[in-house]
């Protein structure tokens, strides 16, 4: 059977994921690179059988090329097409299935072949279940699965790809960098902070409970819009900043979806809540039930004292 | 500019009742507007100059939905399901645009739990798209349009006719009052079959139903006696290596 996939790729996120679960499914494993050639050189340590690069244009976004893509692949023919979800990558997976006449899912898991069919389990009820969905065609998936690294001991040679020009339909005017939060992209710890502390004065206590884990500060969107403890580009969630540190504390934190899907990457969450019934403990490592006035204290000496 | 702003009323997946053996259970669950239309119609607001808004949905919501919001008229396809596949529900999606003579833009949500129309709508119209779309302006003639790239923004200038996924940061500010909402059920409302469409339901994807991840439950800590607490919680970091 043609398992062939094809990986679209725009930046190294979820990389070593999209190869993992397209290995899995037998076939052989093409990266599409469409960005610099740069990016193709280390997307070639990673091991997919093969790897082509749309070397973009300065001044031009990687969207443009969507119809060149597609094209390219229409004449490959894979069966599965992968891409994360960046808001480049799915646009240009859109492309390709429009070109395959491929099935189209989005936040997909976990991948799997049973008989001819592939089947695909995305997730549904924020995260709680999976779906099982049998594909007997092409494929194209936006890959939301766990991210792996990855690397060959042998690189494949990059594939330039010819590149038409594409005029000017689509041009960058300019990218304006948000002032970064100190640090929170990429720590390794982070507290994040919630409507559950009652006041303002209480952000001594995480301030402590930071200092204590050596990590940084985020909140949820209410901490920053309605209650202007911290500038947005503390916010964490699916509307602002995502980040993947090794340990994530959530105090006083509902878990709602756009909150979640900004700590997806987290290594290990722990939730601390007095609510039994709130939904972060249905999304989390370690949940502590109970009133965050009496455990952060705690986690402080605790934290002093071990971490 | 002559603008469709696609909007769409369903059941949120969160909504939804997981049951012991990993099932999911819809009754009694009410429809809702999806959390990125409202941008969807301050772009639209914000870019149409002395054009038309068209809203444009499927099912059975409030159809008046956008016309509270601007739209001079609004189109319904009234017996498309929602698919599994979301390429069958963009081809119906696109199939209802292609129906408008003119169009300059197509603005839809960026889709909050799911990407897949989104993307599938894109590839299926074949103009320039952009997804994660903060706002947009005319400018000289020109439209402008701020994306989000991670934590930076990043403004293009496309030419249509094109497709924008819109991405709302908050809950919608000013929502329609009831002078608004009432003025909008007397727009003017088309409403489509998918025989209208020259579309039959379709679909060789099955769904083989929904079963709990593997990942193990969070493991729940007592917090009564705090100390005792910390004390597990610290013992557990470390034996997954993150202390
Ligand atoms: C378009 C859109 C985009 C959004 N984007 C984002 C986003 O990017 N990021 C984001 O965070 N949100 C976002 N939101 C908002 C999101 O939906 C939630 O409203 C928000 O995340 C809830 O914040 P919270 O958990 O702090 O508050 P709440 O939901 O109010 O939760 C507070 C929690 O604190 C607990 N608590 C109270 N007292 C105590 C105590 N003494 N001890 C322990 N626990 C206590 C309560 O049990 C409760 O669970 C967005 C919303 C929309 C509509
Ligand atoms: N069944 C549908 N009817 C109308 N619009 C839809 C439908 N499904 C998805 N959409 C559009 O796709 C966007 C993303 O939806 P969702 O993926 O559910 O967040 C929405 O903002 C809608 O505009």
């Amino acid at each position: 059977m043609n398992m062939k996939s094809w990986i679209i790729i725009i930046d190294e996120r979820r990389a070593g994921g999209m190869l993992d679960a397209a290995k899995k499914l037998g076939g052989q494993v093409t990266a599409a690179v469409v960005g610099s050639r740069a990016l193709a050189d280390s997307i070639a340590k990673l091991g997919f059988d093969q790897v082509l690069c749309f070397e973009t244009a300065e001044g031009i976004p990687a969207e443009a090329y969507a119809l060149q893509v597609a094209e390219a692949a229409k004449a490959a023919a894979p069966r599965l097409v992968l891409a994360s979800d960046s808001s480049v990558g799915r646009m240009l997976l859109g492309s390709v299935a429009a070109k395959l006449n491929a099935t189209m899912i989005g936040a997909v898991r976990l991948l799997a072949v049973d008989g001819e069919s592939i089947v695909a389990s995305r997730s549904t009820a924020d995260g709680k279940l999976l779906e099982d969905i049998e594909v007997p065609g092409a494929l194209a998936a936006i890959f939301d699965g766990e991210d792996v690294e990855a690397s060959s001991t042998k690189p494949v040679p990059v594939e330039l790809m010819p590149v038409e020009d594409p005029g000017t339909t689509m041009r960058m005017v300019e990218t304006i960098e948000a002032e970064e939060a100190a640090g929170l992209l990429t720590a390794a710890r982070v507290v994040g902070v919630g409507v559950g502390l009652a006041s303002k004065d209480d952000l001594k206590l995480i301030d402590d409970l930071a200092a204590a884990m050596h990590a940084e500060k985020a909140c949820t969107l209410p901490v920053c819009d309605d209650m202007r403890w911290f500038p947005s580009n503390r916010v964490v969630g699916s509307s602002h900043s995502q980040i993947a540190p090794e340990l994530y504390i959530a105090v006083g934190i509902s878990g709602q979806p756009q909150h979640m899907s900004g700590i997806r990457d987290a290594k290990v969450v722990v939730a601390v809540n007095n609510d039994p019934e709130a939904r972060i403990f249905k999304n989390c490592d370690y949940g502590i039930l109970g009133d965050l006035y009496k455990v952060v204290p705690e986690l402080i000496s605790a934290f002093k004292n071990n971490g | 500019m002559k603008i469709i702003a696609v909007f769409k009323w369903s059941r949120n997946p969160q909504d939804g009742r997981v049951g012991m053996n990993g099932t999911l259970d819809w009754r009694g669950v009410k429809m809702a507007p999806n959390d990125d239309d409202p941008a969807v119609m301050e772009v639209a607001n914000a870019i149409v100059e002395d054009g038309e808004i068209i809203g444009l949905t499927i099912g059975d919501g409030d159809i008046a939905w956008a016309a509270a919001r601007g739209a001079a008229r609004t189109m319904v396809v009234t017996d498309a399901q929602t698919e599994t596949d979301s390429s069958v529900t963009a081809a119906v999606i696109a199939a209802a645009i292609k129906r408008v003579e003119g169009v300059d833009a197509v603005i839809i949500g960026d889709s909050v739990w799911d990407y897949g129309v989104v993307s599938a709508l894109m590839g299926q119209l074949g103009w320039p798209a952009v997804a994660g779309v903060v706002s947009a302006a005319k400018e000289q003639g020109r439209l402008r349009v701020t994306r989000k790239m991670g934590t930076a923004s990043q403004v293009l200038e496309v030419e249509g006719p094109v497709v924008l996924a819109a991405a709302a940061n908050r809950e919608e500010k000013n929502a329609p009052g009831m002078k608004e909402v009432l003025f909008a059920r007397k727009k003017p409302v088309e409403r489509l079959t998918m025989a209208d469409l020259g579309l039959a339901p379709a679909g060789d994807v099955s769904s083989k139903g929904t079963r709990f991840p593997d990942t193990p439950p969070a493991r729940m800590i007592d917090g009564k006696d705090p100390v005792a607490a910390c004390k597990e919680l610290m013992a557990a970091l470390r034996s997954d290596g993150v202390l």
